[in-house]
């Protein structure tokens, strides 16, 4: 091929198209970066790289811990622990005006910790906490927008599948990742909080207070909620302390979680079945991405296309943090268009190097950085920043899928509205951005700390 | 400002494919097929319930691996069976993905064309999956030739890795199977309106 560059663009050009006309994003990406290696390269390399490459991509010890994670989410989900979570929460935080609302952001937190995924979080506690807030007359538009926002703590507080793909792709460490992210998503729950307290203040009778409860009856549900923590605190807190890799982890979460479950009696047959297809389904799904983002990284680093694209940021002149801001920006608004996941394997192949370029090299240490910071720490902070936006997509019109999947629980409640009662969260969440950028020790001191 | 969802996005029920996370294990199921689709569907299904035993087995396997490290009978194969049982899980959930229409699109930009259009959209992706599959039987067939030729063998344990070859060629095989019948059915839902 006389010009790869052109072939690079017009690849580019028909993922877009693809992707367009209604294609699954994965299967697109496959299709172009096979089609793209057949031209550059001929058709012979390509052969060559599909006797072994998808084999030996899935045959991964580190990319385990995504099923993994999966099944550990729907198990909980399908033992009720979910439900557990937020009688636990509700039970300490339902006396005050909102608490209810509070107690279901609450547990969505803490679902978060044991599933890694926004849309699992959101239909798993939209199922439980829903039918509450609405039984205890709260305003349709705060409870639903609570929900669907409280979703996206799945995928934000760890462990996260979103992370570890992220992690895969820049080549960072997983459990520095998931380090990373536990204090953004900490600061993602005071936000939340705060934002129904304000919302009540401004508007009592959106969110009544629902009756105290007994000490006897906080006693019982703070019990119920000892298996779910004690499993997060064994698996999240042996990753951090370098108990175990993130792989065991997640096996002994399963483990454990399954063991609650049918110990407890809440595990039946059909339950098991279905999270296994769950997981099925969904792990399918996230692979068949991963394998087409390898093919088009072959394809795409063979035409160079992500490095012009950084040299010619570079040659640009521009401010470093002002092509941060501007990437940002378009992972927000694709993120209105495009799932997460796909999102991230498509963009972050282009976005990344060219961070590194403008931040002075792979090897660049803190002192002269375009960002002030090594690139080691740029990786850390860059994913959790964009691991934010391109979850704000879940909450925001016209794709917001969290809002959906709450929509799809609730059908006298106007799309519209819950679209409004998300708006303010989706501010909160923008200026928790605005704190990351101004504030990188927020994301860099607990990774660093643990590191010693 | 929050502009009035297309039609199609407002009732979410209208929306193509399944829920992206059935809880309910009630969605559009195996038990909903009749004839020779029903029967391929059961398979296809099994066939993941089977990959969701390997995946017990990469938990069992890591779990034995961390008991045994407290207790001072660690060993040592535990990274490469997980890798080989992680291989055979994720191929055998292939086929049901596709089965299931998992798979996700960006389907924003044709919300208002219709429902012909958007199955023949699904249909095309059912070809597409199988077509890929089909490819991949033929390479990766290719592939498991040259690791029993080269005698691959995973480091450690020695386990020949042209084994875990094999029930990936069957889920690739189910795949083409899951891709044919979708498209079938989205080909017929097109023609039905």
């Amino acid at each position: 091929m006389a010009d790869p560059l052109g072939a690079g663009l017009a690849g580019l050009a028909a993922l877009i198209v693809l992707i367009v006309l209604r294609l699954p994003v994965g299967y697109a990406m496959v299709l172009v970066g096979a089609g793209g290696i057949a031209t550059v390269m001929g058709p012979n390399v390509l052969l060559a790289q599909l006797k072994t490459l998808m084999f030996g991509q899935f045959a991964s010890y580190d990319l385990s811990v995504i099923p993994m994670f999966l099944l550990m989410g729907a198990l909980a989900a399908h033992a009720g622990f979910s439900r557990d979570l937020f009688r636990a929460a509700n039970a300490w935080l339902g006396g005050l005006r909102g608490g209810s609302a509070m107690a279901a952001i609450a547990a969505c937190a803490g679902f978060g910790a044991v599933s890694g995924s926004s849309l699992a979080t959101a239909s798993t506690m939209g199922r439980v906490a829903l039918p509450e807030l609405l039984r205890a007359r709260y305003d349709a538009g705060l409870a639903t927008g609570t929900l669907a926002a409280g979703g996206v703590l799945g995928i934000l507080i760890p462990p996260s599948v979103v992370l570890i793909l992220y992690a895969v792709l820049v080549e960072a460490n997983v459990v520095t990742m998931f380090a990373a992210a536990l204090v953004p998503g900490l600061l993602a729950v005071v936000a939340f909080l705060g934002v129904i307290a304000l919302y009540v203040a401004r508007h009592p009778t959106a969110g009544p207070a629902t009756g105290r409860a007994t000490p006897a009856e906080r006693r019982a549900a703070s019990l119920g909620v000892l298996p779910v923590i004690g499993i997060f605190a064994l698996v999240l807190g042996g990753i951090y302390g370098g108990l175990f890799n993130p792989t065991p982890a997640a096996a002994i979460g399963v483990f454990l979680t399954g063991l609650a479950g049918l110990v407890m009696g809440r595990l039946s047959r059909a339950s098991l079945r279905a999270a296994v297809l769950e997981t099925a389904a969904t792990t399918g799904m996230i692979f068949v991405i991963l394998f087409g983002a390898e093919l088009l990284k072959i394809f795409l680093a063979r035409v160079r296309l992500p490095q012009i694209a950084a040299e010619w940021m570079l040659a640009s002149g521009l401010e470093p943090f002002m092509v941060l801001l501007v990437m940002l920006g378009i992972l927000i608004v694709l993120g209105c268009l495009l799932d997460s996941l796909s999102m991230i394997l498509l963009v972050i192949p282009f976005l990344w190097p060219v961070m590194v370029a403008l931040n002075g090299g792979v090897l660049q240490g803190a002192e002269g950085a375009g960002f002030g910071m090594s690139t080691e720490d740029l990786k850390i902070w860059f994913g959790i920043l964009a691991l934010i936006v391109v979850e704000l997509g879940l909450i925001t019109p016209p794709v917001g899928m969290n809002v959906f999947v709450i929509a799809s629980m609730a059908r006298d409640i106007p799309m519209a509205r819950i679209f409004r009662g998300t708006a303010p969260f989706f501010v909160a969440e923008l200026g928790r951005v605005a704190l990351l950028l101004a504030a990188p020790g927020v994301v860099l001191w607990l990774p660093r700390w643990l590191a010693g | 400002m929050i502009p009035p969802a297309p039609p199609h996005l407002s009732d979410p029920e209208a929306r193509r494919g399944p829920d992206p996370m059935p809880l309910s294990g009630q969605a559009p199921d195996a038990r909903l097929r009749h004839g020779l689709a029903g029967v391929i569907a059961q398979a296809i299904t099994l066939w993941a319930l089977m990959g969701g035993l390997a995946l017990v087995g990469i938990v069992a396997v890591n779990v034995l691996s961390v008991a045994g490290g407290l207790t001072g009978h660690g060993f040592a194969g535990d990274f490469e069976v997980t890798e080989l049982l992680a291989a055979t899980a994720i191929f055998a959930f292939l086929p049901y993905a596709q089965l299931m229409r998992a798979h996700v699109a960006a389907e924003i930009f044709t919300a208002r064309a219709g429902r012909r259009v958007q199955a023949l959209a699904t249909s095309i992706a059912g070809i597409l999956g199988a077509v890929m599959a089909a490819v991949l039987i033929w390479r990766m067939a290719a592939g498991l030739a040259d690791q029993r030729a080269y005698g691959a063998e995973t480091a450690i344990m020695q386990l020949p890795i042209w084994w875990a070859y094999m029930p990936a060629l069957i889920s690739l095989a189910l795949w083409v199977a899951a891709g044919v019948l979708t498209a079938t059915e989205s080909v017929r839902e097109a023609r039905d309106g």
